[in-house]
């Protein structure tokens, strides 16, 4: 019983971090329907500005979420700008905008792995080698500390979205894009500014992957397929969905992990896409759309 | 900004075919030498050793033919974009590759009986998968390549991420790359027909329409379903039967050499470079771009900036050139003759 709790303590601890992951991708497919595949690409890039921050200045992987967030954000728009807003309108161009985004993570992880090699990197500050322990159990640190800014992270930007003007814009956006323009909404602007708090929010959990996981360019295709797997299961476009299908698979493939074997943890994330995708498309939380 | 979708590139496609002015010298007589050429080139292999570069490249150009034809199968003429269509590939190289290592039976004998098998894995995924549309199904394809990654990483039987050695082909180096030349040409050319036939087909106008307009497809009394799985299937067939061959000519299956992602990109970027929903599209898009990643290889000598070029590639195509080489020299009606196969 011990044991079951303990699994499910260390399940749940990374379960903030990939809810961090999907929510950026889940938010830009709720705004733009535009399915990120480049979002881990673009989490590696950020862990590997988080590595350099800490090989060579020192700067704890925790702290350059201050640089990695504004400096993904930036790139989001850039990237949103450049390559799809000015066909975001067109129906027929969201089949095209995945390929695009795939193709688009190819050429990021091309570009990192001629630039920082193929090396396994992470980050070592302190708290990555310690432990919490409370009664019988024990969390490390570096998971704890990652699940709680993440879920600090979620809930600021489930605030924003609730209780702001520009984040009712973008909820307005969500659900009826054409009804968002006609009552005054700039859905160009928002879209891009969209792209751009989705990718901080990449850049958020890179920083914060940079000390629990070892990362090398190409892992990104791995990660993205788990991202995609919680975001679909969660429900496409819906935060709510995304953190607790994150948190309900973490544990079930720590589960799997600790009671089958650890080859099988991934296989979880794939069979829960295929079974949500066989009985429920929409996912937990979505709304009955096309996707 | 005017912008070249799917939907007109499928309209141009389905206009009224012109009665062709074209002289039928030039337009059958071209491919049809191409194909004699590519026939009788092991012959001076044969005669005089020093080919074999060619031979290989060849090889390439056949094999990635195959598979950017079948895709075009489901992911042109039906506009299901499949980026996960390497699976059939590792399946059939795996398949027959464990045959020959524990039952030594050999993978010119199960070559078709891969692809037969490919082709029902195929089915059965598509019932699953194909019950999505648009961005949720080509999802589900990348899950399938990491669901067999995972699986043909783990299984003691496939070698794990060692892989699974094969013993060489018992034939001297000057004459060793020919069984596979003809064997992959011989499949390279059934595939070819198998498109231009699949097109021409009440079947064909089928997937063509659910490209265009699936719910009307289906009101207009189409069975939608059944011609996806069916289309997916099919597309299964020769890449299985390829990779067979394939497993058997490299002598050693990796997962890391059947199921990477860039693989899988480049079947989809081949088919559309040459123009998806097209005959002929494929095969242009694969010799086109083969040819550029020698170069690319030859010249930067780094496989990391290879990835780069072919993303790049692939982002251009769709950006600004979504109809591919054939798809807009036919809008504008400049297609030679010679290359309009439909």
């Amino acid at each position: 019983m011990i044991q079951a709790i303990q699994v499910l303590i260390l399940g749940l601890a990374l379960g903030g971090v990939y809810a961090l992951m999907s929510s950026g991708m889940t938010l830009i497919f709720g705004v733009m329907r535009i399915v990120n595949l480049a979002h881990s690409a673009f989490i590696i890039m950020a862990a590997y500005i988080a590595f350099w921050l800490f090989n060579l200045l020192h700067v704890d992987p925790i702290l350059s979420i201050v640089l990695t967030m504004p400096m993904m954000f930036v790139v989001g728009m850039l990237y949103y700008r450049i390559l799809f807003a000015s066909r975001a309108d067109n129906p027929r161009f969201i089949d095209i905008t995945v390929l695009i985004t795939f193709a688009s993570s190819l050429v990021v992880e091309g570009l990192l792995a001629f630039f920082f090699t193929g090396i396994y990197r992470s980050t070592t500050p302190d708290y990555a080698k310690r432990s919490f322990n409370f009664g019988p159990f024990f969390v490390p640190e570096s998971q704890l500390f990652a699940t709680v800014i993440s879920i600090v992270l979620i809930l600021g930007l489930w605030l924003f979205l609730r209780y702001t003007r520009v984040g009712s814009a973008i909820r307005a956006t969500m659900q009826n894009r054409n009804a968002a323009q006609v009552v005054g909404v700039n859905v160009t602007w928002v879209s891009t500014l969209a792209f751009g708090i989705g990718l901080a929010m990449a850049g958020a959990s890179g920083s914060l992957l940079s000390f629990i996981f070892t990362f090398f360019p190409a892992k990104h295709v791995a990660w993205i397929g788990m991202i995609m797997c919680l975001v679909v299961l969660g429900g496409m476009g819906s935060l709510m969905g995304a953190l607790v299908s994150s948190f309900l698979l973490a544990a079930a493939s720590a589960y799997v992990n600790f009671y089958i074997g650890s080859a099988w943890s991934p296989i979880t994330f794939y069979l829960a896409l295929f079974l949500i995708l066989l009985f429920r498309p929409q996912g937990l939380f979505g709304k009955k759309v096309e996707v | 900004m005017a912008v070249n979708t799917g939907a007109d590139l499928a309209q141009r496609q389905d206009a009224p075919l012109r009665p062709s002015k074209a002289n039928p010298w030039i337009k059958n007589g071209l491919p049809l030498g191409v194909l004699a050429f590519l026939a009788v080139l092991p012959v001076f292999q044969i005669a005089n050793d020093g080919l074999n570069y060619w031979l290989h490249m060849l090889l390439y150009v056949f094999l990635y033919v195959i598979m950017s034809s079948s895709w075009n199968i489901i992911g042109g003429y039906a506009g299901y974009i499949s980026l996960g269509h390497n699976v059939f590939f590792a399946f059939g190289a795996y398949f027959a590759g464990m045959l020959f290592v524990y039952l030594r039976i050999s993978p010119f004998l199960m070559a078709p009986v891969a692809g037969i098998l490919a082709m029902l894995g195929g089915l059965a995924f598509g019932l699953i998968a194909l019950r999505t549309r648009g961005t949720a199904f080509i999802i589900s394809t990348i899950a399938l390549v990491l669901l067999t990654i995972e699986v043909l990483d783990n299984w003691p039987l496939t070698g794990g991420t060692n892989g699974l050695a094969m013993s060489l082909i018992s034939l001297e180096g000057q004459y060793a790359k020919i069984p596979f030349y003809y064997y992959l040409l011989a499949i390279m050319i059934l595939t070819i027909l198998a498109s231009y036939f699949i097109k021409h087909s009440k079947f064909g106008l089928g997937l063509r329409a659910i490209s265009q307009d699936e719910t009307k497809a289906e009101v207009a009394g189409i069975p939608t379903r059944q011609y996806k799985i069916l289309a997916f299937g099919i597309s299964g067939l020769f890449i299985g039967m390829a990779g067979a061959i394939w497993g058997c000519y490299l002598t050693y299956l990796r997962p890391s050499i059947f199921l990477t992602v860039a693989l899988g990109t480049s079947i989809v970027l081949n088919a559309i470079l040459g123009g998806k929903g097209t005959v002929s599209g494929p095969v242009i898009g694969t010799a086109i771009m083969i040819a550029v990643n020698e170069v690319v290889v030859a010249k930067l000598g780094a496989s990391e900036l290879n990835i780069v070029v072919t993303g790049m590639i692939l982002i251009l195509v769709l950006l600004f050139f979504p109809d591919g080489i054939v798809g807009s020299l036919r809008a504008r009606n400049r297609l030679p003759s010679f290359l309009d196969w439909d």
